[in-house]
């Protein structure tokens, strides 16, 4: 067992390393793929007021000048080694624009989780236990409308009701405290539908189990029930759902920070868009990767620990983790 | 005693009535986009400006807007390039992801290690971003963003079609086949192809409702066409500045949100009935 986890470990970090290597290569493909040559728009913007020396001088700075294999060599040499470049917009790092956005960003994504854990529960304990004409039926639906509902219509909606109508939060002062909980909120509500969707199915799935019935037969409590029985069981899965959600909410923060007019790194990767800084743009979309790939390693990891059932054959443990691969029966 | 059990006749529905309705709402999408003259008389890019911002009337049942359109008219003319922005994208990510699906799930070896490692790639970035840096690289337009997003969602068809090649390939009735002298040819197209359709069709709907939210979400950005197009994202964004008359985002939301909502439901209708 002990050789079999290390075995499994060290290939599943070998396949993490090479991932965020392919994806930082990927995109600097598809960057470089640009009709337009944004860098010479970038640098002969007359709002920039760069001389033809200073143009030159930046073009020799970054390698511009050179073909692009060996400027994708520098620049991923560069990436492996932490410096992630120069912005052509403002000239400073990129780490230290990504520095400077992060904190806000995490407060906001920590939130977002947390309020799509809190929420998720709350669906698959109402669905699961609720009778039907309280509502039971009705939860069973909601993740299907929550994933049918653009995120920032649910983040207008928030501030319409909240900010506007019952005047908890001003949308000029978006790092208050209720302005950051309601933009949690807008970013954490689709992923709460995917989560309960997965928790739903494996609910479902543990009360039909024997050992579910037998409690039930001693006369077990529902809540005790869920809390002491299923919900363990049904919640390893989890884990590696939020896993994929960390990179889903690192997207879609790029809309939510838009909406509540917030500063952090979706409104960078906004700013960066609109000006075409592509060293900015290439360096959020690999740590993008970084994080999700070390999150999912984490995961893929800590996976066998948790459950000693899942058992070990040279590759990933195999479970339910997304809607698209739940059991026909429960879609 | 005497129990006596009454059943209510029931007329036999084709699908169950939620299906049902969910086929209507794409009937009237697809009549919107396909004459959108039919169903408003208004012009959706002209207004009267004397007519601004009036709250949802007999005569303007979404309202109208700051230049004093009438705003159905807008989200009805808006609709041809909502969705088939949203078909360009399904199609992309059906024929590309498909095709990366069949072709390492079907041949095996070196070329399916190659083709995982992409599919691992485009997993690893979060599917929005990928949308948003292909839409940057191709440049802002309605077209170019369905392609990022058909692109962002190739991923999940590769995986789902490898899968399901891989389960008929291995199913005795197409060992029977080869066998009896099936070639490798007739065995794709006869065996496997449909058989692994039949799952993938339930997830390209799906991804068909997904596509509207993220070319919605990209236009809300500002990435799509410029007004005056009428695209639903760009009405809900453009509405955002004009809170204090909510319709102007509560109404071409709901048209969104109701449609991706059948969307998902015939989905889910097709999984079940397959």
């Amino acid at each position: 067992m002990q050789g079999a986890y290390m075995n499994y470990a060290a290939k599943r970090l070998l396949q993490a390393v090479v991932v965020v290597l392919l994806t930082y290569v990927f995109t600097f493909i598809v960057v470089s793929i640009l009709p337009g040559d944004p860098v010479t728009n970038v640098l002969r913007d007359p709002q920039n007021g760069f001389t033809e020396a200073e143009i030159a001088q930046i073009v020799a700075a970054q390698g511009l000048d050179k073909p692009i294999p060996v400027q994708l060599w520098h620049s991923l040499s560069g990436f492996v080694t932490g410096d992630l470049g120069v912005s052509l917009r403002s000239s400073r790092p990129v780490s230290d624009l990504i520095a400077e956005v992060l904190p806000s960003t995490l407060r906001l994504a920590g939130g977002a989780l947390a309020v799509a854990l809190v929420l998720a529960m709350g669906i698959a304990y109402g669905a699961r236990f609720l009778p039907h004409r309280f509502g039971g039926a009705a939860l069973r639906a909601l993740p299907s409308l929550f994933l049918s509902v653009p995120s920032f219509v649910i983040g207008l909606l928030l501030i319409h009701i909240f900010g506007f109508q019952l005047g908890l939060f001003m949308v000029i002062d978006p790092n208050s405290f209720w302005a950051t909980f309601f933009a949690a909120v807008a970013l954490g509500i689709p992923i709460s539908a995917q989560i309960a969707e997965v928790l739903m199915a494996n609910l479902d799935h543990e009360a039909s189990q024997d050992y579910a019935a037998v409690a039930r037969a001693r006369g077990l409590r529902q809540s005790k029930l869920f809390f002491r029985h299923l919900l363990k069981p049904s919640s390893l899965p989890v884990v590696t759902v939020i896993a994929l959600m960390v990179g889903e909410v690192l997207g879609n923060t790029l809309i939510t920070e838009t909406v509540f007019g917030r500063t952090g790194v979706g409104s960078l990767i906004q700013r960066s868009v609109v000006t075409q800084d592509l060293p900015v743009l290439q360096a959020i979309v690999s740590l993008a990767a970084v994080v999700f790939a070390v999150i999912n390693l984490i995961a893929d990891l800590i996976y066998p620990l948790l459950d000693p059932r899942v058992k070990l054959v040279g590759t990933a443990p195999r479970r339910v983790t997304t809607a698209d691969e739940l059991p026909r029966a429960n879609a | 005693m005497m129990i006596s059990v009454t059943r209510t006749p029931r007329v036999a529905l084709p699908a169950p009535l939620g299906v049902i309705l969910s086929l209507l709402v794409l009937a009237v999408i697809v009549g919107w986009s396909l004459a959108p003259g039919l169903f408003t008389g208004f012009d959706p890019a002209i207004g009267i400006p004397a007519d601004k911002l009036q709250g949802p009337s007999a005569a303007h049942w979404f309202g109208t807007d700051h230049l004093g359109r009438d705003l159905l008219a807008r989200v009805i003319h808006g609709t041809a390039s909502s969705v088939s922005s949203a078909v360009i994208a399904v199609v992309i990510a059906l024929v590309l992801g498909g095709l990366i699906g069949l072709l390492s799930g079907f041949l095996g070896g070196w070329v399916d290690t190659i083709l995982a490692r992409l599919v691992d790639v485009l997993l690893a970035i979060p599917n929005f971003l990928l949308a948003v840096i292909i839409v940057t690289a191709l440049g802002f337009s309605t077209t170019n963003a369905a392609i990022a997003t058909g692109i962002s969602a190739v991923a999940v068809f590769a995986r789902v079609m490898r899968s399901e090649v891989i389960k008929t390939r291995s199913a005795t009735f197409v060992e029977a086949s080869f066998l009896s002298g099936g070639s490798r040819w007739h065995i794709l197209t006869r065996h496997v192809l449909p058989n692994a359709s039949r799952s993938v069709l339930p997830l390209a709907v799906l991804r068909f409702g997904q596509s509207i939210l993220v070319i919605a979400g990209l236009a809300f950005l500002g990435y799509g066409d410029p007004p005056p197009a009428s695209d639903w994202g760009l009405l809900i964004s453009i509405g955002k500045d004009y809170l204090k008359w909510p319709w102007l985002v509560y109404a071409p939301a709901l048209v969104t949100v109701v449609t991706v909502l059948s969307l998902n439901r015939i989905s889910r209708w097709l999984r079940k009935t397959d």
